[in-house]
């Protein structure tokens, strides 16, 4: 072997093994990082469908005994006057409380995601966010709304808005994402005028200017609510 | 007489571009996992980041573990009216009003709980809206504002002397008094406290968890005017 085969075989050599570094090194930061990301994101993926599927089969699992109570509650009330009152008072209440389905005039408020632009709150300020749908939801109960629904989920008494990042949860429902329909059984006119206020909704009316998030309103003649599907429990709370 | 040219051996030819091919294709494999694998996490991660996540689970489990209570109780229920007793049916349905006008805030309550006093000049609608909500999702299951019930539906709005519940205006200081699951209400009042306090409106905000606090005021209950049920 000449001193020039040498030479190229060590060059050769040496290239090969810095190549196999620089791979090996690119494998384990980037290549080995993102799969065990995916993985790990994957499995809490899995784990919120499983729990979302869960809920969807309790909250079946509820309207179906709602009904059949109430079934029950109607034949015991036929046999007695007493019976028959106390059950008149309970469905009085189921209704304000949201456990029974209405219809009505009212209105139809959609709020949809608008476009991601330069923004320095470092939030997601294009997306539509738990405080939008609460806001909206207090300017139709301030307007007199007499019922409201959100994408189908129906306003309680108790009900409690949370979420993050475009995920709104309503109560123990799954998290809603846009687009959102918040529907509420009222005075039409007042809501839809409060809805045209352009004081109202300061937070979403300078977003659809600076991220064109979505807010329509339309006023509806008839429309209609289902129960509410999940729970009404205060295990806390005793009348005195 | 002329050399026959020499020419590599055929089978030593077609190792070579076997192998040729081999690391081609390691290369490619491995390209193509690099990419999928980079494309897969931007994909999954828009919108939804893997913290978020994890706070869905949690919120899911407690959801999901509230949602079989109720079947529970809506199973209890329906066992005592199948056993076709009238009087057990009369107990039921009153048991069952009793809880509902609770629910609805039409009668006194007490239990456990956690009273929150904010004293702050320029807190608006919004704030005590925000206050109140972050409340009833952290497991208060009753709340008054100085004495007036609030349940979702009573309006909180901005009128000309300051922050009006059901149309009356609630001036500071705001005891906020929260009935429910006292340990989960507090890990809430606390950090809503402490955020206060770093708000240059606010004077003074602070908590305290009772093991007994009554709700006197009440809600009168508004009849439908437009709302039919189905």
């Amino acid at each position: 072997m000449t001193r020039r085969q040498v030479l190229s075989t060590v060059a050769v050599a040496a290239v090969a093994l810095a190549t196999g570094f620089v791979v090996a090194g690119q494998v384990k930061a980037q290549l080995l990082t993102p799969s065990n990301q995916v993985a790990r994101y994957q499995a809490l993926v899995r784990s919120v469908q499983d729990l979302e599927s869960a809920n969807a089969s309790s909250r079946n699992e509820i309207s179906a005994l709602r009904a059949q109570i109430d079934g029950l509650e109607t034949e015991a009330a036929g046999r007695s006057a007493a019976t028959q009152a106390l059950e008149d008072q309970v469905s009085n209440l189921r209704a304000h409380a949201g456990l029974t389905a209405l219809h009505g005039p009212g209105v139809e408020v959609r709020l949809a995601n608008g476009a991601p632009g330069p923004d320095t709150s470092g939030q997601a300020r294009y997306l539509v966010n738990f405080q939008d749908v609460q806001d909206v939801v207090n300017l139709l109960f301030a307007q007199g709304a007499e019922a409201i629904a959100v994408n189908g989920r129906r306003i309680t008494p108790l009900t409690a808005f949370s979420g993050s990042a475009g995920q709104v949860v309503i109560d123990q429902g799954p998290p809603l994402s846009s687009p959102i329909k918040v529907s509420a059984i009222g005075d039409r006119n007042r809501m839809v005028s409060a809805l045209d206020d352009p004081s109202a909704l300061p937070d979403i009316r300078a977003r659809q200017v600076q991220f064109q998030l979505h807010l329509t309103f339309l006023g509806i003649a008839d429309l209609t609510l289902p129960a509410y599907d999940s729970s009404l429990r205060i295990p806390h709370v005793s009348p005195t | 007489m002329s050399a026959r040219p020499r020419r590599p051996p055929r089978r030593r030819a077609s190792g070579r571009a076997i192998s040729i091919w081999v690391i081609a294709l390691l290369v490619a494999a491995v390209a193509t996992i690099q990419i999928r694998s980079e494309a897969e996490v931007e994909r999954s991660l828009v919108g939804i980041d893997t913290t978020s996540l994890a706070f869905l689970i949690d919120d899911l489990h407690r959801a999901n573990d509230a949602l079989l209570a109720e079947q529970a109780d809506l199973k209890q229920r329906q066992a005592t009216l199948q056993s076709g007793n009238g009087a057990a049916a009369d107990q039921v349905l009153t048991d069952e009003a009793h809880r509902l006008r609770a629910v609805e805030g039409l009668v006194a309550v007490h239990g456990p709980g956690v009273v929150i006093v904010i004293d702050a000049a320029g807190l608006k609608a919004l704030d005590l809206q925000d206050a109140l909500n972050n409340l009833s999702a952290g497991g208060a299951e009753a709340i008054a504002v100085n004495d007036r019930r609030v349940v979702v539906g009573v309006p909180i709005e901005q009128a000309g002397g300051g922050v009006a519940i059901g149309g009356v205006v609630v001036l500071p200081p705001w005891t906020i008094t929260t009935i429910g699951d006292a340990t989960r209400i507090a890990e809430v009042a606390n950090l809503m406290t402490q955020e206060l306090r770093a708000d240059r409106r606010v004077r003074q905000a602070s908590y305290r968890v009772e093991a007994d606090i009554a709700i006197q005021a009440v809600i009168s209950e508004k009849p439908f005017v437009y709302a039919i049920s189905s």
